[in-house]
């Protein structure tokens, strides 16, 4: 069974390709995690590091997300019985004030690509939201994203809202967002910033990998 | 309230000349021409005392013009005596949404801006729209215009409106969905924008008629409006330029042609489809604002030149000193360079020294 096809499908955004592709290697007994690895979040690499090198843009990006979820819509339930566990746990918002989604919306992809169980928290989300979500979720890795220089300094507040619950050290906090900057992130007491989203993604796996 | 145009400037014929000589030479892709433009925070910081909550567009469409020409007209004040490129105009200010919510939807008004939601669940749903020309704010786009224009007429300020390209106004209707019917519906999308384009079209030209009403007699008031389109292409640096030229080209092309002359903006975040924006017919003029982690435009003159063919680029520039090492390159093209600059005084010298390096 060759894996590098369902990779090359998933680039492609062939989603009913990947789905046949992915029941064929179960068929032929592919373990389910060599299937993910070697296959799905293989080939979301790809399209990850293409979108950072301004190979491919938004809608390849996109179509490719839909065929990984098409892939994984088969292999989730032998996944969780064969006990696979996600990397991680990762919440994603755009801040309060801000509508804007697109940024938000492919981090998310990049870190269900590298194997993150995402909350989606939506956009204009408050500080309070935000802290009840990492009591409720326990996640290793907060994303906020801000399109506007008028809402990068929400993320500031958020910062200092997850302080004042006692929460800081329980989460590792990224930034990122068009305006937003490895100093800024740095000045407002942030664990990382990324210019883009596949580098958003690499960075929570290295983070959470400590 | 505004006081005549000709007092708003040193030689406002000159700068009309100077802007007019070079959109002519940027359509016949002739370069030469490099313009300054002084950015002192008058210019825009009045912005933040604009607060878009504060009025009930039902009711106060009147304060909401007065209130809005006021601060416009202490801004033109403190900048009389710079003689740089800036041509005042008058403009609604409305925030984003209105820029959509003239075909249909609400506007979500916010203290600096606002916004609309996308309505378009699927891509073919523009069928099920009421006419154009029938929304909500479509007309009280045009009442607000009215009340604007009142007031700011007989100074013989240009009118002036920008408009979102087919491309921004289908992606902001559809929202995110747009970038699947690129791949799932290629031609339900064509269909989609080429409605766009009919919808922009119509709606500038109701625009431009009034416009017409209050200042076809003046010497400079249609200059923003007759035979011209401002518009954005802010979506397309989300798609590769293959797309941009299967996609958005043609519709672009279609109200362009419609008008005579292209004026557009993009974002250097962009840059790599300034080629295919200034590939298209009749443009003069590309306003390409440096954004935040992206290419900025100073920094790649050479490409710029050679990809805009003669089309006018609006960039802007960190310090002077950037604006004299590459002006033997700038000239090459045609450039009108904006520098932000701390206060009046500060914009008067450097105009005085950019004409002394030209």
């Amino acid at each position: 069974m060759n894996l590098e096809n369902i990779s090359l499908s998933l680039q492609k955004g062939k989603a009913k390709d990947v789905k046949v592709l992915v029941q064929e290697a179960l068929d032929n007994n592919v373990t389910p995690k060599t299937i993910l690895n070697e296959g799905l979040i293989k080939g979301m690499g790809i399209i990850g590091t293409k979108f950072k090198n301004n190979e491919v843009f938004v809608p390849e990006v996109l179509v490719a997300a839909r065929a990984m979820n098409a892939g994984l819509e088969i292999l989730r339930p032998v996944l969780v019985q064969e006990g696979v566990k996600p990397i991680g746990k990762a919440l994603i918002c755009t801040v309060q004030g801000d509508l804007h989604d697109i940024g938000k919306n492919l981090v998310k992809i990049m870190l269900e690509g590298q194997g993150f169980d995402c909350v989606d928290l939506g956009v204009d989300v408050s500080a309070d939201t935000i802290v009840s979500a990492i009591k409720e979720h326990n996640p290793n890795v907060l994303c906020l994203s801000a399109l506007l220089t008028t809402t990068m300094d929400y993320q500031k507040i958020i910062i200092e809202a997850i302080e004042e619950a006692g929460l800081r050290d329980k989460v590792k906090i990224l930034v990122g967002g068009a305006p937003v900057t490895d100093s800024f992130a740095q000045k407002i007491g942030a664990d990382g910033y990324s210019a883009d989203a596949a580098s958003a993604s690499e960075l929570a796996v290295k983070i959470i990998a400590g | 309230m505004f006081d005549k145009i000709t007092s708003y400037k040193p030689d406002i014929d000159k700068t009309f000349k100077m802007l007019d000589k070079t959109y002519q030479d940027a359509i016949n892709h002739k370069g030469g021409n490099v313009t300054f433009r002084a950015l002192p925070p008058s210019d825009y910081d009045f912005y933040s005392k604009f607060d878009l909550t504060k009025y009930n567009y039902e009711t106060d469409l009147e304060k909401y013009a007065q209130d809005y020409c006021s601060l416009l007209k202490k801004a033109y004040e403190l900048r009389k005596n710079v003689d740089d490129n800036m041509i005042p105009t008058v403009s609604p200010m409305l925030g984003i949404g209105d820029y959509s919510a003239f075909v249909t939807g609400e506007i979500d008004f916010r203290p600096d801006t606002s916004w609309s939601s996308p309505s378009l669940k699927s891509v073919e749903d523009w069928k099920k729209l009421p006419p154009i020309g029938t929304a909500k704010w479509y007309k009280k786009f045009l009442e607000i215009e009215e009340y604007l224009l009142q007031i700011s007429a007989e100074s013989g300020i240009p009118f002036m409106r920008g408009f979102f390209s087919p491309l921004d106004l289908a992606g902001t209707l559809r929202g995110d969905g747009i970038y699947y019917d690129f791949y799932d519906s290629p031609e339900e999308l064509h269909e989609l924008l080429n409605y766009c384009a009919d919808a922009t079209i119509m709606f500038a030209e109701d625009i431009y008629s009034l416009a017409e009403k209050y200042l076809g007699n003046t010497k400079y008031g249609m200059y923003f409006c007759k035979g011209m389109i401002n518009m954005s292409e802010d979506i397309a640096c989300m798609i590769s330029g293959d797309l941009y030229r299967e996609f958005a080209l043609p519709h672009t092309q279609k109200v362009i042609d419609y008008f005579g002359v292209g004026h557009m903006h993009t974002h250097s975040r962009s840059m790599y489809l300034v080629k295919e924006v200034c590939s298209l017919k009749n443009v003069a003029n590309l306003w390409l604002p440096t954004d935040p982690n992206a290419p900025r435009p100073i920094d790649h003159i050479d490409e710029l030149v050679k990809d805009a063919n003669g089309v006018c680029l609006a960039i802007d520039c960190d310090n002077f000193s950037e604006i004299e090492n590459n002006i033997e390159k700038l000239k090459k093209g045609n450039f009108s360079i904006t520098l932000a600059v701390k206060n009046i005084e500060e914009a008067i010298q450097y105009t005085d020294r950019f004409k002394k390096i030209l």
